[in-house]
């Protein structure tokens, strides 16, 4: 019998074990625990400062993730190249939403508990609605690319949107119209969260500037078959369409357009977001390369391609290893993405001015930084932003689309453009038109 | 009048891909009792290889016939190592439910990390227009509803006319009857799972021309529309699949005609329900059209 243990003894011992194990784990959460206390304060004095990319990073929107992260990318070249923020490096974590509020929340409830966000940028409109509480609760601040009308006149302290909102994208593919002399306008919307909020705005600047409005419809995304929206859509022969769908979708649409109307497709007006290549080639290979560069415009927030500080961006992109020339090209071309780069260089300037990574220290210092004023130095980057600090001057960063005019509500619109695609998918600047035009259209 | 005869034409066409696809989906589950939610996954398989053929310059009815015969290969070869081995083990109706519907995640997964999550585009196949009596149809869109009627009247022939229809039909009614009277079953899933394999491979390349643009959802998205036809023919019933193929979609096209576009499928799916409180075990069990009733049950 020796060696053997009697079954008091071996449920004694299980016992223990079990609570040796409780004992250990517990210890290694405090550990864990503290580590993670301790992580929290140390990136305030020395490593990374995180930067947030809360964006889709899977499913059909994992594009825009994509492009949305490239913004921050370009920034952190910038920002490291001149040395970093407060003697850290800036780095970009992305955050993947998936697009859906249900993945959103978990998602972004994970990454501010374990990342040691300093700031973020992205949080675009299909989870707005959820994410920005999250991150105004948390006290991190953050540039949204999301057009929500809801967020024009926010009381969120940490929310900052320095692109237009859906119901200004609308009234801008309204004013377009009216500048390109169409007298009837036909609009076609995907059902989807910006196209909701964005619809009115277009509507009623269309209105405003007394251009016909023959048919208004929304329709599903990736259908077999449009054949009965087409149908009525081209009973009543619009001069203009003014769409926003997915590039699948709009590729069976306009198929079925061509099909239905003889091979003919009125021209149509769409936003800056669909100057991808995804949409390029599905309308390239439906349409036909005459008629995507000639008859379709892409209206949106502009940015200034000769400015210093898109100079800087491009240079950003151009020199980080995590974007490639491909993509580089096609960015470049879209505002909202060009506008996030310059909230991630303004977020960078605002914590070298309050000389401070807290979220709650440096955010009044957003609006310092942009602010036009006598004896302000006007920098286009952040190396000469950094600089000018340091020779402790107050500074008036102007971005890649241009003067920033941050209202009560922390929302400043910029001008709006109108792009064409070259032959090779790359963008055409056709005209750039100002924010009163849009005001005046809304009124 | 002219709008409803046109839109009764918009609903043919897409009904066919429905019905297309819904066919062997439905008799794959007749015979072999397995509700197979990787369908959807082999349908956008199908229209990924399709992309790839159809860059190397076939031409897509060629393309359609050998994408056909590749899922129908993919889809035996998935039931005998798959699906065969769990019902060996015992594994119940529902487990072999979640079963495909894991195996439709996974092989979704990997078309994405082979094809990327971003859309493909066919172009315009056979797009010239033929129109007459107030329908306009795309010449595709007539080639697809030809096939689907062929394959359809050759799957009727199988199921009535030859041998191994019978023998399909008794296994389909009673596994172990059919065992017992020396019909090899086994060998008769095999020859359903190719058969019907070839049917959705057809399909994901028809709705891939009809849709001219997709990517890796266009499976998923469109086999709720085909388990609609099947539930709402009579599920296991290849005729009653047909007709309802046609049903959800002439009554989508009609909901975007004459209400709104975006609640075109609410107008197919409330007929459906109304169909299921109507007749519960399907349009054509009830009324007792088809008597060649696939389903097991």
């Amino acid at each position: 019998m020796t060696g053997q243990t009697h079954p008091a003894s071996h449920g004694r011992l299980r016992a223990r074990t079990t609570a040796g194990k409780l004992a250990l784990g517990t210890l290694a959460v405090l550990v864990l625990s503290l580590a993670a206390a301790l992580g929290a304060s140390a990136h305030r004095s020395a490593g990374t400062i995180n930067a947030a990319v809360i964006a889709p990073f899977s499913g059909p929107a994992a594009n825009l993730g994509k492009f949305i992260s490239l913004s921050c990318y370009a920034a952190a070249e910038q920002v490291n190249g001149a040395g970093g923020v407060l003697g850290n490096q800036l780095g970009c974590t992305t955050v993947d939403d998936t697009g859906d509020p249900a993945d959103a929340v978990p998602a972004v409830a994970r990454a501010l508990a374990t990342s040691n966000i300093s700031f973020a940028s992205g949080l675009e409109t299909n989870t707005a609605a959820v994410t920005v509480p999250l991150m105004n609760d948390a006290k991190v601040p953050f540039f949204t690319a999301a057009g929500l009308p809801a967020f024009d006149k926010t009381a969120d302290q940490y929310f900052w949107r320095i692109t237009p909102s859906d119901a200004q994208n609308g009234a801008a593919y309204a004013v377009w119209a009216k500048l390109k002399k169409y007298k009837s306008a036909a609009i076609v919307l995907q059902s989807n969260a910006g196209n909701d909020t964005a619809g009115p705005g277009i509507i009623r600047a269309l209105k405003s500037l007394g251009i016909k409005i023959t048919i208004k419809i929304d329709i599903p995304g990736e259908a077999a078959s449009y054949a009965s929206v087409v149908s009525r859509v081209k009973a009543k022969n619009p001069a203009v369409i003014i769409t926003a769908t997915d590039p699948q979708t709009a590729a069976t649409f306009f198929s079925q357009y061509k099909q239905l109307n003889n091979g003919k497709v009125p021209p149509l007006i769409t936003a800056t977001a669909s100057l991808t290549p995804d949409f390029f080639d599905a309308m390239t290979k439906v349409l036909g390369a005459s008629f995507v560069t000639s008859n379709i415009s892409l209206v949106g927030y502009h940015v200034a391609p000769s400015s210093a500080a898109f100079a800087a961006y491009k240079a950003g992109l151009a020199s980080s290893s995590h974007v490639s020339p491909s993509d580089a090209k096609v960015v470049s071309g879209i505002g909202v993405i060009a506008g996030l780069y310059d909230g991630d260089i303004i977020m960078a300037l605002a914590m070298t001015a309050a000389n401070s990574s807290k979220g709650s220290d440096f955010n009044k210092f957003i609006p310092k930084v942009t602010t036009a004023g006598k004896g302000k130095v006007v920098v286009h980057t952040y190396a000469a932003g950094l600089a000018a600090l340091k020779a402790k001057k107050q500074i008036d960063y102007v971005g890649t689309g241009g003067q920033i005019h941050f209202n009560q509500y922390h929302n400043s619109a910029g001008n709006f453009s109108a792009t064409a695609f070259n032959t090779d998918g790359s963008p055409r600047l056709l005209s750039v038109f100002g924010a009163g035009l849009i005001a005046n259209a809304l009124k | 009048m002219g709008i409803f005869v046109q839109t009764l034409g918009f609903g043919i066409a897409a009904g066919a891909v429905i019905s297309l696809g819904a066919v062997g989906f439905t008799v794959q589950f007749g015979i072999s009792n397995v509700l197979n939610i990787t369908y959807g996954a082999f349908m956008t398989l199908a229209a990924f290889l399709g992309y790839v053929l159809l860059n190397r310059g076939l031409d897509v009815w060629v393309v359609l016939v050998a994408v056909g015969v590749v899922i129908a290969i993919a889809s035996a070869v998935f039931n005998r190592v798959f699906l065969s081995p769990l019902r060996g083990r015992g594994a119940g109706f529902v487990n072999l439910i979640i079963g495909t519907v894991a195996a439709a995640i996974i092989l979704q997964g990997v078309i994405v990390i082979a094809a990327g999550p971003s859309a493909v585009t066919y172009g315009q196949q056979y797009g010239k227009t033929v129109s007459g009596a107030g329908l306009v149809f795309s010449l595709a869109q007539l080639i697809i509803i030809s096939i689907t009627v062929a394959l359809m009247f050759g799957l009727h022939l199988l199921l009535t006319r030859t041998k191994v229809g019978r023998a399909m039909r008794a296994t389909s009614t009673n596994r172990t009857v059919a065992r017992a009277c020396g019909i090899r079953t086994e060998r008769i899933i095999d020859l359903t799972w190719l058969l019907t394999g070839f049917l959705c491979g057809a399909a994901g390349v028809a709705l891939a021309v009809t849709t001219v643009t997709f990517d890796f959802s266009i499976g998923s998205t469109f086999l709720i529309y085909m388990i609609a036809a099947s539930v709402l023919g009579g599920i296991g019933q290849p005729y009653g699949a047909m007709i309802g193929g046609l049903v959800v979609g002439i009554t989508s096209q009609l909901g975007a005609a004459y209400w709104s576009p975006a609640y075109q499928d609410v107008v197919a799916f409330c007929i459906l329900i109304a169909m299921l409180l109507i007749r519960p075990r399907g349009l054509f069990v009830a009324a007792g059209v088809n008597r060649r009733n696939l389903s097991a049950t």
